[in-house]
């Protein structure tokens, strides 16, 4: 009513005009109209009031009222809609109000055909309301054109009218139904999509099992360039399953229909996102029992072949079915993707219809490729783990990242857990290490150009910088070819001698193409071929020519630099050339090449002269033993000859600093030794040698009353057990005289045949001294419980910490006690100083000999051990003098 | 005992420690080499001065007459 008097409000001269006779009228036929439209709207499918409507409206419409008519009828079309058709419609789903989560429906134990059957009805009777409440509508219409007809020759905006109302009724259907829309329907509806859809995809998985199998052999290959093009050769797979496709189509018809009802609902875009939901929680389910936790094959080509098989092919059908999809596709076609108009994967043959399914297409590859890349990079850490059986993994990877470019999620995921899992103090530095070498194998296959190893590279290289023992990792990695360390993590030796090996390879292919590229049509390839660096790629770190990635170059990076390296390389390899006892160095030999192609000749000058050292040794050594025509006459009572005797005779000046300690050996080795270094001085005139007595090998057989043992030890446990040839029994003092080391260095050694049962220990008449008596046998040996069995082989300088080379570290250590007085005398003067600025200054003044070359990093571990000698205070980062 | 092997460094049996011409190590090889010992070996002269033989030889030719020991500048004579 507020319609009618604000219409005639504004048309005052209206009202007046109007006669008693006409206002009786217009409220007769209003009377009518009202109620012939109650009668025709309440009634099912009786157009019994029809003519009084007619006639009503007519009426109506000859005063001028037929907007009042519209209005009115409008808000009781909506009244009953509201009261038959929605409170009915969303009567049907009151049962499962409860059902308000996707992932509660497993629990709630809902007979699913029952809501399947459900939904259907309810559509369905809605749609006979809304059709039968259209029809009421048309009749409005076709009374206004009938009247219209009638008065004037007017029939212009008729069409205009339908489409007016038509609208204005959908616009109340979907208000009405989205006001009192339950909040379950949304749920059901999903719910519904993905289980019809699961049918559908278990039905089309058959199907195309059954039609792989059909086409068996030749087929494989025709198979994935028809990927490519299935879409448009969808007629031709309907001829080779009529029955089974004409099932999946009644399927799909049904869903079709739903969302046809839907779509007349009002509700389009929830049954588009339902539908796609549902369809994208399909292939990620599809996507992770494909995947799941096997890296060593390559799913993505199975998963875009049944994003093929399956979805599109329901969305082709779907569409088709709607036969809408044109305008779905104009109202979205201002977004286009630029993807969506790359022509490769669809043949141009395919008309309109195929661009929303193109959209959709990418949109579900899309979603394929970044589920893949999401499940592939949180297992990105164990993929590497075991990196060459899962590179397809690491492929696929590759591949969908091109695709999403969400790089730098790999980068930060992986780091998050390369933290959590890889850099903890747990982890021995080998598989750190190790780890690090597949990690950066693996991400040089997605990305060449080593942006994101850059990244990812960080964290571990400054955690392995603060690990000690990582420089002798490492060099043990390179050399040990044979992967003498048995740690569980497999042989990480010898990836990296590999890497040498192939890195040599490399650098010969390098060789080769640097001879093509004198082409130009090459050099042209070249620069065509050239891609800007990704954006993610810092600009600090030189364009992409200079960051070639390279494996050895990355590991020398965790050192620092290759001086180090060398240098501890020189330090193991003279330790393990001087426990030779035999002159075999081949294998050292080829390691030592590898290395000088990598790091060139020159640093590597002095290990070539080691390793020299040992074939000349080999050579005088056989020099030597040819002057002796007959076994020596000398050697005393134990006759040993000079064949026993082989040296290794070594050009100090190029070997690291050797620990010697004075030992006096057996008198009758001692002679021996005399006798060789005479003959040396006789061969090599005017060259002597000295000997570093502590140092070599002896192999020993010791002879028992009941046993026979063999040894292999170092010089001074050999002194240590012949002592007891002639003597039984020894004091530890007079021992220690004997042998001429402290008599703590002497407790040391001799445990080593203590813990072998050879020798026992007790208490002497003084408590500092102590007796060490030789166990003659078994039985002796038995009794003091450290039994010992046959033969064995040990070398005895294993087990304790003394190394014949003194370590790294020590050197650093002596080399840095130099410029403890600078750095103390710093410190007096300025107070405070902090780390870099101390580093400083002794660059600039310490330059005289031996001028100051250390590293930053040197500098600091040596000053936190002045820190915990107590001499040194650290605060914040500045260092003190302790007071 | 069955076997022993020892370890040694050797040294040139001279005087001095380093060469008088190219102040390298006696034991060290002179700047030309690259391998120390028999492939740089040193050389004494008549005056008992060593030298290496490279550097020595070196100096040698380099003078227009008589060659001198470069540390005594007595004549230069190999000793035998």
């Amino acid at each position: 009513m507020d319609q009618s008097t604000t219409s005639s409000f504004c048309n005052l001269g209206i009202l007046d005009s109007l006669s008693n006779d006409s206002i009786c009228e217009i409220l007769r036929s209003y009377n009518g109209f009202c109620a012939a439209t109650q009668t025709l709207l309440a009634a099912v499918d009786d157009l019994s009031a029809r003519r009084d409507f007619v006639a009503h409206v007519h009426s109506l419409c000859k005063h001028g009222l037929d907007s009042l008519v519209r209005d009115h009828f409008l808000r009781v079309l909506e009244e009953t809609f509201e009261r038959n058709g929605a409170s009915r419609f969303w009567r049907h789903f009151e049962p499962y109000s409860n059902v308000t989560g996707l992932n509660k429906n497993d629990d709630l134990e809902i007979d699913e055909d029952e809501i399947l059957s459900v939904l259907h009805s309810a559509l369905e009777e809605i749609y006979l309301e809304k059709g039968y409440q259209e029809k009421c509508l048309l009749m409005l219409v076709h009374a206004f054109q009938s009247y219209k007809k009638q008065v004037s020759r007017d029939t212009r905006d008729l069409d205009a009218e339908r489409n007016h109302l038509t609208t204005k009724y959908q616009w109340i259907v979907s208000s009405v139904l989205t006001a009192t829309l339950p909040r379950n329907f949304r749920v059901i509806l999903h719910w519904y999509f993905k289980r019809t859809l699961e049918e559908l995809s278990t039905r089309m998985d058959e199907e195309l099992q059954d039609h792989e199998s059909q086409s068996k052999d030749g087929m494989d290959l025709d198979e994935k360039g028809k990927i490519c093009n299935k879409v448009g050769e969808m007629d031709v797979d309907e001829c080779y399953n009529d029955s089974r496709y004409s099932e999946n189509n009644k399927l799909v018809n049904s869903i079709g229909k739903v969302v046809l009802h839907l779509r007349s609902l009002g509700f389009t875009s929830m049954a588009e996102d339902a539908y796609a939901s549902a369809i994208f929680l399909l292939l990620k389910a599809k996507v992770y029992d494909l995947a799941g936790d096997d890296f060593r094959s390559s799913v993505l080509q199975s998963i875009q072949s049944w994003i093929q098989a399956v979805p599109l092919k329901f969305l082709h059908a779907l569409l088709v079915y709607l036969g809408d999809s044109v305008s779905y596709e104009s109202s979205s076609s201002g977004l286009k993707s630029p993807l969506a108009s790359q022509p490769s994967s669809f043949c141009p043959g395919i008309d309109s219809p195929s661009e929303g399914l193109v959209r959709w297409k990418l949109r579900l590859e899309y979603f394929a490729y970044e589920t893949l890349q999401d499940l592939r990079i949180s297992k990105l850490f164990e993929i590497i783990v075991d990196y060459p059986e899962s590179s397809p993994a690491i492929e696929d990877l590759k591949l969908c990242l091109e695709y999403t470019g969400q790089h730098s999620k790999l980068v930060d995921s992986f780091i998050s857990s390369l933290r959590y899992r890889l850099l903890t103090a747990g982890a021995s530095t080998n598989d750190i290490l190790h780890q690090y070498v597949s990690t950066i194998k693996a991400l040089r296959t997605i990305d060449p150009a080593g942006v994101f190893l850059e990244a990812v590279g960080e964290p571990i290289r400054d955690y392995l910088r603060g690990r000690r023992d990582t420089i002798k990792c490492i060099v043990t990695m390179l050399t040990d070819g044979t992967g003498g360390n048995s740690s569980a993590s497999g042989n990480p030796g010898d990836s990296l001698l590999e890497e040498l090996n192939r890195d040599e390879e490399i650098q010969e292919d390098v060789g080769i193409d640097d001879d093509f590229n004198t082409d130009d049509r090459q050099a042209w390839i070249n620069a065509a071929r050239w891609q800007p660096d990704p954006v993610e790629a810092d600009p600090l770190k030189g364009s992409r020519n200079q960051r070639k990635v390279d494996i050895l170059g990355m590991i020398v990076g965790i050192i620092g630099s290759k001086d180090q390296l060398v240098h501890e390389y020189r330090t193991m390899l003279a330790e393990k050339l001087l426990n030779k006892s035999d002159y075999d160095i081949d294998s050292e030999i080829r390691t030592l090449e590898l290395l000088k192609i990598h790091f060139g000749e020159s640093s590597l000058q002095k290990c070539e002269i080691m390793l020299n050292d040992l074939l000349g040794s080999k050579r005088t050594n056989t020099n030597i033993k040819a002057t002796i025509s007959q076994p020596s006459q000398t050697s005393g009572e134990n006759a040993i000859s000079m064949d026993t005797i082989s040296a290794t005779i070594i050009s100090s000046n190029f070997w690291p600093p050797i620990q010697d300690e004075p030992v006096n050996l057996p008198e009758s080795v001692d002679q021996l030794l005399t006798e060789y270094a005479t003959r040396f001085h006789e061969t090599k005139t005017p060259r002597k040698l000295q000997w570093k007595k502590s140092l070599g090998t002896v192999k020993l057989e010791l002879q028992f009353d009941d046993r026979i043992m063999q040894f292999t030890v170092a010089p001074v446990h050999a002194s240590i057990i012949m002592q007891f040839q002639d003597q039984k029994s020894w004091t530890s003092k007079n021992l220690a005289a004997a042998i001429g080391i402290p008599v703590d260095a002497l407790s040391r050694r001799i445990h080593f045949w203590i813990s072998k049962g050879i020798i026992s220990e007790s208490a002497g008449v003084d408590t500092s001294d102590h007796v060490y008596t030789i166990m003659e046998s078994m039985a002796e040996t038995s009794k003091n419980g450290a039994g010992s069995s046959g033969i064995q082989e040990l070398l005895g300088g294993d087990e304790e910490e003394e190394r014949s080379v003194s370590s790294v570290e020590n050197q650093l250590l002596k080399e840095m006690t130099v410029y403890e007085k600078f750095i103390m005398g710093m410190l007096t003067n300025f107070g405070s100083m902090a780390l870099d600025r101390i580093h400083n200054t002794l660059k600039m003044f310490c330059i005289a000999d031996p001028p100051y070359d250390k590293s930053l990093q040197q500098l600091q571990s040596f000053l936190s051990g002045l820190v915990s000698e107590e001499k040194l205070e650290l605060r914040d980062g500045m260092y003190f003098l302790k007071k | 005992m069955e076997r022993w092997h020892a370890v040694a460094s050797w040294t040139w049996d001279a005087q001095d420690e380093t060469c008088g011409i190219c102040r390298m190590a006696f034991d060290g090889c002179c700047p030309d080499c690259k391998l120390p010992g028999d492939d740089c070996p040193l050389m004494w002269g008549a005056c008992n001065h060593a030298f290496h033989l490279h550097c020595i030889l070196k100096w040698v030719n380099s003078q227009t007459s008589q060659a001198h020991c470069p540390m005594c500048r007595r004549e230069w004579q190999f000793k035998a």
